[in-house]
């Protein structure tokens, strides 16, 4: 028994001797590896083949409805539908009756300003009625007559943020501030006039927004079935074996979002443009060298651009510029990798011109560890079409400011040596 | 055979897992081939390697086996707790190594075999080291941390016959075997830059012989002599050939005088041709002498041992000093025993003190 004790103790103790600690200080370089890791920089021209393309996102498309008032550089207005119930309503929501709509008495409308500079003052919207025949191949000459004769009403937004709670038992208007997420919630009264309703078109109704205040503005308000300009109610009468009663229509869905832009998105030319709206992607295509590609591991790369034409507009446009792989080159409708593995950004800010620096070192590395990966960058605008701002670069073919690729990389290590 | 299972589980445990089978580490082989295992059973190393060419435990000399009356197989383990001075800045470092693993047996009247192996190079460190330099124009300070994580093992397969009541011999082939993982990782405090990591598996080959002679010169007094020659040391990374080392020559001798069964003293000599392997690499010799008192339940090992070291800066060879004591217990009928030993350890060479604690455990079996 001494024995199997003894073998059994030799045993634990020798399991619980095993642990490492080798770790040292080197001083260098007398007790280190005579090999060091080697790191070498170099700036890549081989840029070539850019081009430009616009119309990735139409404004129909946007998450946001832009309005802006920048004068000289833009004056953008937000536009949108809701479709109406038709002649007929229901006069009692428990019996298939209906009767005939006769006219409407008010409405309220829901809308949640996403994007505003909180420094403006006076931020006023404007509301007008727009034809309810505007659709996508609206334009803003289309609606500018609208824009001029069919004003509703107008809603200061300061006024109504200063009252108490946020609320004008005046004029029925009512906010909410969400001091998180940065939005406001608008709840816009529309009387009888403004909520019109008119047998022939429906019931349905259009309106358009333009927003102004004491310095040149730019907004953004949420798009989209649910978060869009709505009506939470609409007051309609109908009437009952000729009695007039009042009926809520309930919520009155947005059928159609989009925003129209004075002066139109300048045409594409030489230069790579990337923002906008519709949207614009730039593309380049980079002859990746062998020998930083097959042999090296990428530690940074950094994508330079020189600004042509600076991004114009208010600070709040400023906008994120995405450089992406793509999964296969197919020139202007290459699909773009979106994971962040094989895309990088920059900030682009309002009227800057310093050369623009992008990380993308993601990108490179993608292309490192995949040679069959087209060595094409995509420039887009992480939120394409949700802000009027684009920014131009100078192409390769300029050659005092052609895009440039700056690599940092590290050769391979020589293991096995001595 | 009650003993016989828990035995064998011990002796699994020391050879296990076979990656590990290195010898104790030293900075001083960092810039060179590794460091150099020691060739040496528990007992053999107790007396600080003096009756190392009378063991036939140790993987050093062959004719010793020759006086193998039955089966044995050994196996150590050997935890260092060392500390590393870089002049006046310390770190401290520990390791556990499996060096040795042999079988041995008499086949016929006069000719003995044995098999295993041992630790050749050890080839495991970690340096890390903080540096700076010019990137973009901008001075960007980073961590650099190397490490190599292997070794390199000797695997024998030798025979010893005695030819009279004199005189024995040996000699034995050697192929040298092992990996290491390394890796090269660089960490820079601008996180912009993104972390360096690469890594390989080097394998390492090579082939050695060695021949041995033991002689009785009276009784009670022995000598012994061997030498040993390797080839090249052949490092691969995938398919390509990294590095080809030239390996030493070796030779070696040793005095045995046991005036008494209870009573021995003895002595060794070793150099090596280690220059051979090329730049920072240097000639050594080594020197031994200890002694064992009591032949019975729990003898006592003492010796002292110097030398020099293979790899180091400079134009001198860094030196060391070790003193080291043990014992032993057999049981089961004298069919197992166990060595113990502790080895006190200091290395000196250019800006580097290595001071080093070793315990050491070693199981022998005779089934």
């Amino acid at each position: 028994m001494r024995v199997r004790r003894l073998a059994l103790i030799g045993a634990a103790v020798l399991a619980a001797a095993c642990v490492e600690d080798l770790s040292a200080p080197g001083v260098c370089p007398n007790y280190c590896p005579t090999a060091g890791l080697t790191i070498a920089d170099t700036v890549l021209y081989d840029l070539s083949r850019d081009s430009s393309f616009r119309g990735y996102v139409l404004p129909h498309r946007s998450a946001l409805l832009l309005a802006a008032n920048v004068p000289g550089v833009v004056d953008g207005r937000a536009i949108f539908r809701i479709n109406g119930p038709g002649t007929r309503f229901r006069i009692n929501p428990n019996d298939t009756t209906t009767g005939l709509i006769e006219g409407a008495d008010s409405a309220r409308l829901r809308m949640v300003i996403s994007r505003y500079d909180s420094a403006l003052t006076n931020l006023t919207l404007a509301f007008y009625r727009l034809p309810k025949t505007i659709d996508s191949t609206t334009t803003f000459a289309d609606v500018s007559g609208a824009f001029t004769d069919s004003l509703l009403r107008t809603l200061n937004i300061d006024t109504l943020l200063a009252r108490p709670n946020r609320k004008d038992s005046v004029t029925g208007d009512s906010a909410a501030v969400d001091t998180i997420g940065h939005t406001i919630t608008l709840f816009v009264k529309f009387d009888s006039t403004a909520a019109r309703y008119v047998g022939a078109d429906s019931g349905s109704v259009a309106y358009g927004i333009r927003v102004s205040a004491d310095s040149p503005v730019s907004i953004a308000i949420t798009s989209g079935l649910v978060s869009g300009p709505q009506f939470l109610s609409r007051y309609i009468r109908v009437d009952s074996s000729g009695v007039p009663v009042s009926r809520n229509m309930g919520l009155g869905l947005s059928a159609f979002e989009s925003f129209v832009r004075n002066p139109p998105p300048p045409g594409i030319d030489s230069t790579l443009t990337v923002g906008g709206a519709p949207s614009a992607r730039s593309i380049i295509r980079v002859a990746f060298p062998r020998v930083i590609r097959d042999s090296s591991q990428i530690i940074r790369a950094t994508l330079s651009l020189v600004p042509a034409v600076a991004a114009a507009g208010v600070p709040i446009d400023s906008f994120a510029v995405e450089v992406h792989a793509v999964l296969v080159d197919l020139g202007a409708k290459s699909p773009i990798a979106i994971d962040v593995t094989h895309t990088d950004s920059t900030m682009i800010h309002i009227g800057t011109t310093d050369t623009v620096q992008v990380e993308v070192t993601n990108v490179l590395q993608a292309w490192a560890a995949d040679s069959t990966q087209p060595t094409t960058f995509v420039l887009a605008a992480r939120d394409e079409a949700q802000s009027f701002a684009e920014i131009r670069f100078y192409p390769t073919i300029a050659a005092a400011f052609r895009p440039a690729l700056r690599i940092t990389y590290v050769r391979r290590y020589p293991f096995g040596g001595r | 055979m009650s003993v016989a299972r828990p035995l064998v589980a011990t002796l699994l445990l020391a050879v296990y897992p076979s990656s590990r089978l290195y010898s104790q580490d030293s900075q001083f082989g960092i810039q060179g081939l590794g460091t150099p295992g020691r060739f040496e059973s528990v007992r053999a190393r107790s007396t600080a390697g003096a009756f190392t060419p009378f063991d036939p435990l140790s993987p050093l000399s062959e004719a010793p086996l020759a006086d193998l009356s039955i089966l044995t197989a050994t196996a150590m383990s050997g935890t260092s707790y060392r500390e590393s001075d870089f002049g006046g800045s310390t770190a401290s470092l520990r390791s556990t190594r499996f060096p040795l693993l042999s079988a041995a047996g008499r086949v016929a009247p006069r000719l003995a075999l044995a098999a295993g192996f041992t630790t050749y190079l050890d080839k495991s460190w970690d340096v890390t080291q903080r540096d700076s330099f010019l990137l973009r124009g901008v001075l960007q300070r980073y961590t650099d941390e190397l490490t190599s994580d292997g070794s390199v093992a000797d695997v024998r397969f030798v025979a010893a016959s005695r030819l009279n009541r004199r005189i024995a011999i040996g000699g034995g082939i050697h192929l040298l075997t092992g990996s290491t993982r390394e890796t090269a990782e660089r960490r820079f405090d601008d996180t912009t830059f993104h972390t360096v990591q690469q890594l390989a598996e080097v394998r390492y080959s090579g082939f050695g012989v060695s021949g041995s002679i033991l002689i009785g010169v009276a009784p009670g007094l022995s000598v012994a002599g061997w030498a040993r020659s390797d080839s090249r040391l052949r490092a691969k990374t995938g398919d390509s050939t990294t590095a080809l080392t030239d390996l030493p020559h070796g030779a070696g001798g040793g005095i045995l005088f046991a005036p008494s069964p209870s009573v021995k003293f003895g002595g060794s000599v070793a150099w090596r041709s280690w220059s051979r392997s090329g730049p920072g690499a240097f000639n050594t010799w080594s020197w031994s002498g200890g002694a064992e008192f009591g032949s019975g339940r729990m003898p006592l090992r003492l010796g002292v041992r110097g030398g020099q070291m293979p790899f180091g800066p400079g134009t001198t060879a860094p030196t060391e000093f070790a003193a080291a004591a043990g014992t032993g217990r057999s049981f089961a009928q004298g069919r197992a025993s166990i060595d113990l030993g502790v080895e006190r350890l200091e290395r000196r060479g250019t800006g580097l003190t290595e001071r080093v604690w070793t315990v050491l455990v070693g199981l022998v079996v005779r089934p």
